[in-house]
């Protein structure tokens, strides 16, 4: 029984931590706030490590698959505002929309810029994310750049209070479920053959294909994977918390970067990364922007490149470096 | 009429692809010799663009003046980022690089922001136009153009005549050989940098030109986007490459807006920015050696 157990291991201090965040954001006072943007960040970080942790590739068009997942939850909400008895089902389909409208981007993606690799790959991927931004903009796709607002339909759907508490309350309970799933299927692609194929490719691609590993169809699946995640996260935290989307905000770059700096800083390809990764960006970011206004960005990027040049590995990556043969080893992934 | 618009428009977007080249060169450059790619690219433009404000604003000297210090500046800048940063992180993945030259951009863009506050600023150097059938053409973007062309000249006689220019092409063709061949790798990578950077910083003068009041710490995002499309066009580690890609990227810009400005019911400036997005996913895809330059 206990070995049977132990590869599930490393979702214990997971679990444990979204518990004690989501408690504390429930009992604290004002806290809230600060949960929700943590969440959301756990969620970027956990969805974004399946394909950059585990595969080495840069995505930095990253911020497109939120974006079209926004698209897809406000296009839904839009459409089916005429048939107030879906109620809350129009949100379930919001999330199927924004899910396959993400999947179908990064299989597009995917079948162009994933024959490319390091620097090429990531230049492409920067230049699908703008050029759909500006596709969008250009030839007033979804009400081009005037955006679309949504909040009337929402409170059509689900009645006023409703509304108000999904956009308060359980978006960020949805992000943190997302935020679950997402760390739930990390476990699982690392404890199975998929694990070792993208473990092999990371670290050398022509090596893993002479083996006679399908490392086109592995990058593929961690691709899409995390981009469907992607698309749930800005179907949840950006379009149903602010029901509203304008193309430059949902295609803004940083959002990609902030995503980099949350696995890097916790340790790229490791399962319990992104948290920590998340709650140190998260945490410092809030309390900088309180004490040091206008300088929060100028010491970030500081931090970044120390961190860069001193512990490539993330945080993660050096405890489980420290803890090999101990006791907590097994719950560090 | 729509004719001599867009020969109008040609002309201009030649005149301005010339420094668009210009300003890829350092990108391309550095990728070529170092295989990094300078994300935060477009933050040493907007150092140089802030250099020509200072020198035209605060000691009333005109941007021809100010093109050598925004160079100087670059060196300094580039070596001091390739010794701190850069130079450790060679052989890591790209995630690495890419993240800290993003973050050496930020930090850039920090840095004049709280020297010269965030609003948008500009200065005008009114020579006069020149008055071509279809189009005037302002002197000063007239002497923009020539100084990228001989900038980019200089460069090729330097690759072309030095041994530190052939240092650098042997390091870009294969970067052990020359290694094993007694020429200084690490010295080379260091210089490439710093002249890359340099070149950034100096385009930044010149692009002043083409906008009057769009100086600004934040500009520089969309000079990265546009670098890496030039720098794609011409083969992403050719620096001459990237000069007629600029060049190319020019007249693709200008025209593509005049022809898009006919389509009812659409925003022709996005459309122009997607048009190149499109254009580099294809070069990408078909040719990322790009199309300047055949090899």
């Amino acid at each position: 029984m206990k070995n049977r157990l132990r590869p599930y291991y490393p979702l214990l201090p997971v679990f444990a931590a979204y518990l004690v965040l989501f408690l504390l954001g429930r009992n604290v006072a004002g806290m809230w706030q600060l949960t929700a943007t943590l969440l959301f960040y756990c969620a970027l970080g956990q969805a974004f490590n399946i394909f950059l942790g585990m595969t080495g590739y840069v995505d930095f068009g990253y911020v497109a698959f939120l974006g079209v997942g926004t698209y897809g939850m406000a296009t839904a909400i839009t459409g089916l505002a005429g048939y107030p008895q879906l109620g809350l089902w129009a949100v379930a389909l919001g999330f199927v929309l924004a899910m396959l409208m993400a999947t179908l981007l990064s299989v597009a993606v995917g079948a162009v810029a994933l024959r490319l690799r390091g620097a090429y790959f990531a230049i492409a991927t920067i230049g699908v994310s703008e050029g759909f931004r500006f596709l969008i903009e250009g030839a007033n796709l979804w009400n081009g750049s005037s955006g679309m607002i949504f909040t009337s339909q929402l409170n059509k759907l689900l009645g006023r209070d409703l509304a108000s508490s999904v956009m308060t309350f359980w978006a960020d309970v949805l992000v943190l479920a997302i935020a679950v799933a997402a760390a739930i299927v990390t476990l699982l692609y690392m404890k199975s053959k998929i694990g070792y194929a993208l473990t092999a490719l990371r670290e050398d691609e022509d090596a893993a294909k002479v083996m006679g590993i399908n490392v086109t169809r592995y990058k593929i699946l961690a691709f899409i994977t995390s981009a469907c995640f992607a698309g749930a996260v800005g179907a949840a935290s950006w379009a149903l918390k602010t029901p509203y989307v304008f193309p430059p905000e949902v295609f803004e770059i940083h959002y990609t970067i902030e995503a980099i700096i949350i696995v890097m800083l916790g340790g790229a390809g490791t399962m319990l990364g992104p948290i920590v990764g998340a709650l140190i960006y998260g945490i410092s970011k809030y309390y900088l922007s309180i004490f040091l206004p206008g300088f929060q960005l100028f010491i970030f990027a500081l931090v970044i490149i120390f961190i860069i040049v001193m512990f490539p590995e993330g945080v993660v990556g050096v405890i489980k470096g420290k803890t090999r043969r101990t006791a907590i080893a097994p719950y560090i992934l | 009429m729509i004719m001599e618009q867009l020969a109008g428009n040609m002309v201009q977007g030649l005149v301005l692809g010339s420094v668009y080249g210009m300003a890829t060169m350092g990108l391309s450059l550095i990728f070529g010799v170092l295989k990094v790619v300078n994300v935060g690219h477009g933050a040493f433009v907007m150092v140089g663009a802030f250099v020509a404000l200072f020198f035209f604003n605060a000691l009333g000297l005109n941007p021809v003046f100010a093109v050598p210090a925004a160079f100087a500046i670059g060196i300094v800048l580039g070596l001091a980022f390739y010794y701190a940063a850069i130079r450790k992180l060679l052989h890591a993945p790209e995630l690495a690089t890419l993240l800290a030259t993003f973050s050496v951009g930020v930090l850039l863009e920090e840095t004049v922001k709280m020297i010269f506050g965030s609003e948008f600023r500009g200065y005008n150097w009114d020579l006069g136009n020149v008055d071509l059938v279809f189009t005037a053409l302002p002197i000063s973007k007239i002497f923009a153009a020539f100084g990228s062309v001989l900038i980019a000249l200089l460069l090729y006689l330097w690759f072309k005549r030095t041994r530190t220019g052939s240092a650098m092409r042997s390091v870009v063709e294969d970067s052990r050989g020359a290694e094993v061949c007694g020429v200084n790798v690490d010295g080379v990578y260091a210089m490439s940098f710093a002249l890359g950077i340099g070149l950034t910083v100096a385009s930044g003068v010149l692009l002043t030109m083409f906008i009057p009041v769009g100086i600004n710490p934040y500009m520089g995002g969309g000079y990265t986007l546009k670098a890496f499309v030039i720098a794609v066009l011409g083969g992403l580690s050719s620096p001459y490459g990237a000069f007629f890609g600029g060049l190319v990227f020019g007249l693709i810009e200008n025209t593509s807006y005049t022809m898009f400005a006919l389509i009812p019911g659409v925003e022709p400036f996005a459309l122009t920015r997607f048009l190149s997005f499109l254009i580099l996913l294809i070069i990408l895809l078909i040719r990322p050696t790009g199309i300047i330059k055949a090899k």
